[in-house]
């Protein structure tokens, strides 16, 4: 049995994984899958470890998600829903990681509205954090769902053409997509109005080999898999967009788009949906649609993750 | 009290000396300048009545003047105070202070400039100048009393971090402004632009996933400025320029005899957005493989093989401490400001001193509240310019003295006999590590908490009276004449 | 350098194996409930191997297995994760079946503990049974073996090495001691 080279403590975000990292994450959790399909959906690996789910922002799909795998390695799960940021709740995000580090917690997953508040909570704390999406910038866990979903289906990630489409700029879905997909060797491409973008090159120097496109429908010619992002509301009222069914027309994962794409391509949403913007309902009950398997495998994924950073 | 300040290299910008030599001091003033390169030159006995200061290998220039602090007092006392903020100055080398009116209440009535005045007075050994609000309460709406503002001694007015967002108000703050002969500091901002801002916009914001400061909010507003002290015939001073475009915008305007002066920070001159990532990985995969093989990366700078030269690596990703308004910026931007503080586009560099307690600071990035403590390391800061042969020594000195004070149209700080005796011994080869804790400022919020920087304060002396003096410096060691070859490492070979 | 010494030929474990597939079925008198199951790794192909060997002399094909007892162990805290967890392979129920678990070596006896527990998961057998090649010794459990194809004595300081074909390209068990 070959130990984990180097002990992880966090999982952040994509950036600090190697593809062999990812690549036995994706396995592990195929094995955990495996657990998951028994009549008792439980080891015990954790057990006698706690993990806390700190939710700043509700998600309740992530959050029951991340709990049903904490339960099925037997971990003792403790959750909680905050609203606002910490700072109008008067009592400090850090505040909150010491006392949860005095009351014993062994792992905390953070979901928060502002990029980059699990690091700080990783600052903070002795144990492992895992991110379950921060602001606009990471959301690991959704990417490893995302990367088990399509090898499970197209076999390897290496030489895929995948396609992001929506709102990139605000996503951090798309962010930790993009080192998941590049890492291990998939051409990406990122489709959006230009206001929900930004220039290329903010990209492009991070993520060199990333193709930018503000065309659907040349984006996802010849596409293996599209991922169509979330488009919140809020976008069009700031005025980034002129009208939802502008947007809608252009940009969102239509029957006559789909028909074109063929049945091989994979069609992916991160959730929740906004049927009739982003993506149409008829798409979502097409057999290539893998949404639901996506939320399935979330599961599976967070506990490979978990018992990763137990140790 | 009488003081000799022996071998040391005298440098002077506003008089155009350079060179070494003793600096006799009495009675508060400069009583006279010693050239030991003049062979002729016989050396005064020294009586004991004589305080004898050895500054050999040392710099000895006139006390700096930062035209930009926020000092707090009153209202955010736990933050820092006039007593705190003056002994921070002067552990930095300065001698004079330009407190911005960010207080709270804001400095935007006779009364409260003469009562901070009147506190700077009693307890800082610096000198503390009052910059009064433009518009009352900061608030951008309408116009302080500036005219009773200038009666109580404020040389300058402006919000101080904050904007005039409304244009027309602008307008009247600069005609106003420019009978009372004082210039108007502006912080350009549009705020339309920049909701909700974290970073710098850019690359690394994009990864970040961090909300941009675009240059275009700053540039926009500088262009505005411009536009309307040239039709107001005022004096407008651009606070903390941080991008290429507005130093060119700055640039074409002095050009044209527009009234316009500018200042730039040091974190600005010398530090990136790349900062904000701290010890992220870059995208490379081989790269992830290395630093995980080898646990940490290299600790010596790539170049120059000194230890750990200015390196973003030591601070974790995210660290609020870089969160600054206007925001880092990349390293074209750097290399502009630098040409522009060569060039003369800007005059003085300014520290922008913004004391903040730790809970302001640790917490989420775009949160945090901006700013950086930077009294104390701003000399430092600036002398890697130096010692990487950006800038020249005396031309960096200049700037902190003699370009100031031509902002507020003084007669420049200076070591000429019968001067107040302001002044800064500083070693420019020293090395130290940063430790915030150790700070006299209260404000612990500064990025360059654990770097190893080269060049360091030794001994500040205002009107004659030593506010810092590093622990066991200039005691012991003769009157001597120095080695010529220490002249070499820091005297431009043209002066 | 370590001095290894070859303690069973490839000759011998075929018929340490073959022997342990007659003991299997005479102890069960019959093998139509019997269900081999493979402790991952290299208890599985010597899963395989004694079914091979049963089909040899019975004509009956008894339903194999494969178990990953990583999710089961008790020193997590200790050893801390492995790279990658395996999966378990198991078609039939076990539910009411004789379960004969495989492994290459019994030692301490934690493997077993681990494997026991994980079979209570996956349904609740009639018997379980305990096959291993070789038995070196030093159990910190109370578990014993039900067919050993050869009992090694060792110090704890020695190596047992199982290398299989599967694994390994060579059949051998080698013990090896720090020089």
């Amino acid at each position: 049995m070959t130990i984990a080279t180097a002990r992880r403590r966090h999982a952040l975000d994509l950036d600090d994984f190697t593809p062999e990292e990812i690549e036995e994450i994706l396995d592990t959790a195929e094995s955990m899958k495996e657990v998951l399909s028994r009549e008792i959906k439980q080891v015990p690996t954790l057990r006698g470890r706690t993990v806390v789910n700190m939710f700043y922002e509700e998600s309740t799909r992530t959050r029951i998600s991340f709990e049903l795998a904490a339960r099925a390695l037997s971990a003792n799960v403790v959750s909680f829903t905050a609203r606002g940021s910490s700072v109008e709740k008067g009592e400090s995000l850090i505040d909150t990681v010491r006392t949860l580090q005095a009351l014993g917690a062994d792992m905390v997953v953070i979901r928060h509205n502002q990029s980059g508040a699990p690091h700080l909570v990783a600052r903070h704390f002795a144990g492992g954090v895992i991110n379950a999406g921060d602001g606009r910038h990471a959301h690991p866990t959704q990417a490893l769902l995302d990367l088990l979903t399509i090898r499970e289906h197209l076999g390897q990630i290496r030489g895929l053409k995948v396609v992001i489409v929506g709102d990139i700029l605000h996503s951090r879905v798309a962010r930790s997509n993009l080192w998941g997909l590049t890492r291990l060797g998939a051409e990406v491409t990122l489709c959006a109005p230009p206001t929900l973008l930004g220039p290329a090159a903010y990209w492009t120097a991070t993520w060199p080999q990333v193709k930018i496109s503000y065309k659907v429908d040349e984006a996802i010619a010849g596409a293996d898999v599209v991922m169509a992002l979330r488009l919140q509301k809020e976008r069009m009222q700031a005025g980034l967009l002129p009208s939802l069914r502008e947007y809608s027309r252009a940009y969102a994962i239509t029957p006559e788009r789909l028909a074109r794409l063929g049945e091989k391509t994979l069609i992916m949403h991160p959730g929740p949906m906004n049927e009739g913007v982003e993506i149409w309902p008829e798409v979502v009950t097409a057999p290539n649609t893998v949404i639901d398997e996506q939320v399935t495998n979330g599961v599976a994924v967070r506990m490979a993750l978990l018992y990763r950073l137990a140790g | 009290m009488r003081y000799l300040i022996c071998n040391g290299s005298i440098i002077d910008p506003a008089r155009r000396v350079a060179t070494v030599g003793d600096v006799w001091v009495a009675d508060g003033v400069v009583e006279q300048l010693v050239d030991l390169t003049d062979l002729h030159a016989a050396p005064e006995p020294v009586g004991d009545e004589v305080t004898v200061i050895n500054a050999r290998g040392c710099v000895i220039a006139p006390g700096f003047t930062d035209l930009h602090a926020h000092l707090r007092e009153p209202g955010d006392e736990h933050k820092e105070t006039l007593a705190s903020g003056g002994l921070a100055a002067a552990m930095g080398g300065f001698t004079t202070v330009c407190a911005m009116p960010s207080t709270k209440p804001a400095l935007d009535n006779a009364a409260l400039v003469r009562h901070v005045r009147a506190i700077a007075e009693r307890d800082s050994s610096v000198r503390i100048e009052v910059i009064g609000a433009l518009t009352k309460g900061r608030e951008g709406h309408g116009l302080a009393d500036l005219m009773e503002l200038a009666e109580a001694g404020c040389i300058a007015f402006g919000d101080g971090g904050r904007p005039v967002s409304d244009a027309a108000l602008m307008a009247n703050a600069l005609s106003y402004a420019s009978v009372l002969g004082l210039p108007v500091m502006t912080y350009c901002e549009d705020l339309r632009l920049t909701a909700g801002w974290a970073m710098h916009e850019g690359v690394i914001s994009t990864r970040l996933g961090l909300a941009g400061f675009p240059k275009a909010a700053e540039e926009s507003f500088i262009a505005r400025d411009i536009a309307l002290a040239e039709a107001a015939g005022a004096h407008l001073h651009i606070c903390q320029v941080s991008t290429a475009g507005g130093v060119a915008l700055i640039r074409s305007a002095k050009a044209r005899g527009v009234r316009v002066t500018a200042e730039v920070t040091p974190h600005h001159l010398t530090l990136t957005d790349r900062w904000v990532m701290g010890n992220l990985v870059p995208h490379d995969t081989t790269m992830i493989t290395q630093t995980a093989r080898r646990g940490r990366r290299s600790k010596t700078h790539p170049e120059l093989g000194l230890p750990s030269w200015l390196d973003p690596s030591l601070l974790p990703p995210y660290d609020p401490s870089t969160r600054v308004a206007p925001p880092l910026r990349t390293d074209e931007d750097v290399e502009a400001l630098i040409e522009g503080l060569r060039d003369g586009t800007i005059d003085a560099i300014a520290t922008g001193h913004a004391p903040h307690a730790l809970v302001d600071k640790e917490c989420e990035y775009a949160l945090a509240a901006p700013g950086i403590s930077g009294l104390e390391t701003t000399l430092a800061l600036v002398l890697t310019l130096v010692h990487r042969g950006e800038m020249d020594l005396v031309n960096m000195i200049a700037k902190l003295t003699e370009g100031p004070a031509q902002v507020l149209g003084r007669s420049p700080s200076t070591l000429h006999p019968g001067a107040r005796a302001d002044l800064v011994i500083f070693n420019p080869d020293e090395y130290w590590t940063v430790d915030t804790s150790k700070f006299a400022s209260k404000g612990r919020n500064n990025p360059l908490h654990g770097q190893r920087l080269k060049g360091q304060v030794m001994l500040t002396m205002a009107a004659g009276k030593i506010a810092y003096r590093r622990e066991n410096f200039g005691h012991g060691g003769g009157h001597s004449h120095p080695t010529a070859s220490r002249l070499e490492g820091i005297l431009p070979s043209d002066s | 350098m370590t001095d290894r010494k070859q303690i069973l030929t490839a000759d011998d474990i075929r018929r340490a194996l073959v022997r342990i597939a007659h003991e299997i079925d005479e102890r069960n008198g019959g093998l139509h409930d019997v269900i081999l199951i493979g402790i991952r790794e290299r208890g599985a192909p010597l899963a395989e191997r004694i079914a091979a060997a049963i089909a040899d002399f019975e004509g009956v094909r008894v339903p194999v297995g494969q178990l990953d007892i990583t999710l089961y162990r008790d020193d997590l805290r200790t050893r801390g994760p492995s790279a990658r967890v395996r999966k378990t392979l198991i078609q039939h129920d076990v539910t009411d079946r004789v379960v004969v678990l495989v492994d290459d070596v019994l030692y301490t006896g934690r493997t077993v503990r681990a494997a026991l527990d994980a079979i209570a998961d996956l349904g609740r057998p009639a018997r379980i049974q305990l096959a291993v090649l070789v038995d070196r010794g030093h159990r910190e459990l109370p578990i014993r073996a039900d067919f050993v194809g050869k009992n090694v004595p060792t110090s704890r300081s020695e190596r047992v090495e199982v290398h299989l074909r599967e694994s390994d390209g060579v059949d051998q068990v080698l013990i090896s001691r720090p020089a």
